[in-house]
């Protein structure tokens, strides 16, 4: 209160103005605005450019250049990088495995997520208990997740192959292992997509539900010609972000499998780790890095547009 | 009557399969905490249950290998400051944004929005340069320096900020309030709720993460976080997983009451506390 009525004091002390400084005041009066706002902006700009725009830029020259280890440019090389990497066995066998990794993990998490969040729309007395059991995959981090799993599916440890009376290999096995990071993938993914299939799901007005159950629609009827074409800005934007996630998968690989056994879960994003920040070839790491942001791009674009078109449920 | 009594059992019927589901989905969870309560020779054994859960050796010795209250330590230090310096960030640009006119304005919204179109994973490799020339390795600065920019949460608030009326700001200022003032004595109050959404949210993405904070801290074992440490408490060779679930274990309590209060912001809903006066 006190410092209200002094802060009143002065405004009114400034308000008198002689009216030939008029020109001088307003002038002042720019500046300080102009400068009120820099100060405002500058933080988010200088940091959105510095960390996000500058290596964004960085990255695209150094893919045209040669670049030594400490990551200093010698010289344009135009396309050769592009040629170089294009031509490598080891770069395609990590995009057909981010592409594979994006077809199955894509798919099945939208129809997993989508059925949970089916069955969890009506409100009932134990609701709280199996929300809390979906979304809780939300709360635990990558690196616990690839730890638990790693115990989980040891071959010869771990509590999987012991329950099922199974023998495989799992993420030590080269014809397991990138299934085996696929299924903690999709783990991890489940609470979040619920909840927005199953905010979309309870925002459908009760009238239309109830009509067609007067006009005799049976259950599946009433999902795929009513329910899934409401809410179908969600699953556009789980599916556009969600094959953002996919194509950039690489948590499981650097902390389980390293890539291995013998290359069978490199994927792009583990590629350009592995060749930039592991063995400073930073003009493959930027070729790798580009390509991903190239198949991405599109998607990334049409999930920003689907988010502003989904139900808001907040 | 008959159709309630069929409907309740359909209901119990969908709760009892949707539990049973919900079981299988927390199963590692369960399976990461029973874990770190066997003693060698049990886990060797595939029963799942530990036989008590007196054994707490495998907690002694995960904290004896590594600093694990350490690493929580650098875990908070780098989660706090760096979602408060992104909501200072945030709110100031959205302030600026939504109260002033500018020539620019429209450049400058579609720059920050322009951050959600690049991938953060892609831009790894040479923010990792540019941090490592900067001399920020092994600091936490350098850990949380990538990710004060947040484009969506600038967004979020501008929003909010629009909604309210800006006959509230002439008033003030009328009244003598000067923008910082009016920032924090009005705008924070009344957007309180979103406020605390977007602080959860950015703290768990920050507390969670692993990729940065692991390449950052790779020279300097004292720095590491608590996600980048849990990993590092086995190799392929040594497999003892109930002392890596034990330290898995202690990592995911914060984890879980961070996830409380998650829950309970969003069924609360960001809608309460509007706009008064």
């Amino acid at each position: 209160m006190e410092s209200n009525t002094v802060q009143d004091k002065q405004f009114r002390q400034k308000l008198p103005v002689p009216s030939t400084e008029n020109e001088k005041v307003t002038h002042k009066l720019k500046t300080q605005k102009t400068l009120k706002i820099i100060a405002f902006m500058a933080p988010i700009m200088i940091f959105a450019i510095l960390f996000v725009y500058y290596p964004f830029i960085k990255t695209m020259i150094n893919s045209l250049c040669a670049v030594n280890d400490k990551g200093e440019i010698l010289r344009f090389v135009g396309l050769e990088n592009f040629k170089y990497v294009f031509g490598r066995s080891d770069f395609e066998k990590a995009l057909k495995n981010s592409l594979l990794i994006t077809l199955i993990n894509v798919p099945c998490t939208l129809i997993l997520t989508i059925s949970l969040a089916r069955l969890a729309t009506k409100k009932r007395r134990l609701s709280p208990v199996y929300e809390t059991m979906f979304t809780l995959p939300m709360s635990i981090s990558m690196s616990a997740a690839c730890m638990i799993f790693k115990s989980m599916f040891s071959p010869t440890l771990g509590f999987i192959n012991a329950f099922f009376g199974l023998d495989l290999g799992w993420f030590e096995s080269r014809d397991t292992a990138l299934y085996t990071c696929l299924i903690l993938t999709i783990w991890m993914g489940i609470g979040f997509d619920f909840l927005l299939f199953q905010s979309a799901f309870r925002a459908i007005p009760q009238q239309v539900t109830e009509a067609a159950d007067l006009d005799g629609a049976g259950f599946f009827t009433r999902l795929f010609k009513i329910e899934v074409p409401l809410i179908s800005s969600t699953i556009f934007y789980v599916l556009c972000t969600n094959t953002v996630l996919a194509m950039m998968t690489s948590g499981p690989m650097i902390i389980i499998t390293q890539g291995g056994p013998s290359r069978s879960t490199t994927t792009l994003m583990y590629m350009m780790f592995a060749s930039g920040y592991g063995s400073s070839n930073y003009s493959l790491a930027a070729v790798v890095s580009l390509v991903a942001f190239v198949l991405t791009f599109g998607f990334t674009v049409l999930s920003l547009i689907f988010e502003r078109k989904k139900v808001h449920y907040q | 009557m008959k159709i309630s009594t069929k409907r309740r059992v359909t209901d119990a019927l969908v709760s009892i399969v949707a539990i049973a589901i919900g079981l299988i989905i927390i199963f590692p969870v369960v399976y990461c905490i029973l874990g770190a309560f066997k003693t060698p020779a049990e886990f060797m054994s595939p029963k799942l249950l530990p036989n008590s859960f007196g054994y707490l050796e495998n907690f002694k010795n995960a904290l004896h290998q590594a600093p694990m209250f350490r690493y929580m330590l650098n875990s908070l230090i780098m989660a706090l400051s760096g979602t408060i310096i992104r909501l200072v960030f945030a709110v100031c640009a959205a302030y600026g944004l939504t109260h002033f006119e500018f020539k620019a304005k429209n450049f400058c919204f579609l720059l920050i929005l322009g951050t959600m179109m690049m991938p953060g994973d892609t831009l790894l490799v040479t923010n990792y340069q540019t941090v490592s020339q900067l001399g920020l390795l092994n600091t936490y600065m350098g850990m949380i320096i990538v990710s004060l920019v947040s484009a969506s949460q600038m967004f979020m608030l501008r929003q909010k900020f629009l909604a309210i009326p800006k006959d509230l700001r002439h008033a003030a200022m009328i009244d003598g309030c000067g923008d910082i003032r009016y920032i924090l004595t009005i705008l924070i109050p009344i957007c309180k709720p979103v406020l605390t959404t977007l602080f959860v949210q950015s703290f768990i993405t920050l507390w969670n993460a692993y990729l940065w904070p692991l390449i950052v801290t790779a020279s300097s074992p004292d720095m590491r976080t608590i996600m980048v440490g849990i990993t590092k408490l086995n190799s392929w060779e040594d497999t003892n997983y109930e002392l890596v679930l034990a330290g898995v274990t202690i990592s995911l309590i914060p984890s879980f009451i961070l996830f409380v209060i998650m829950r309970r912001n969003m069924t609360k809903g960001g809608t309460d506390g509007a706009l008064v006066g």
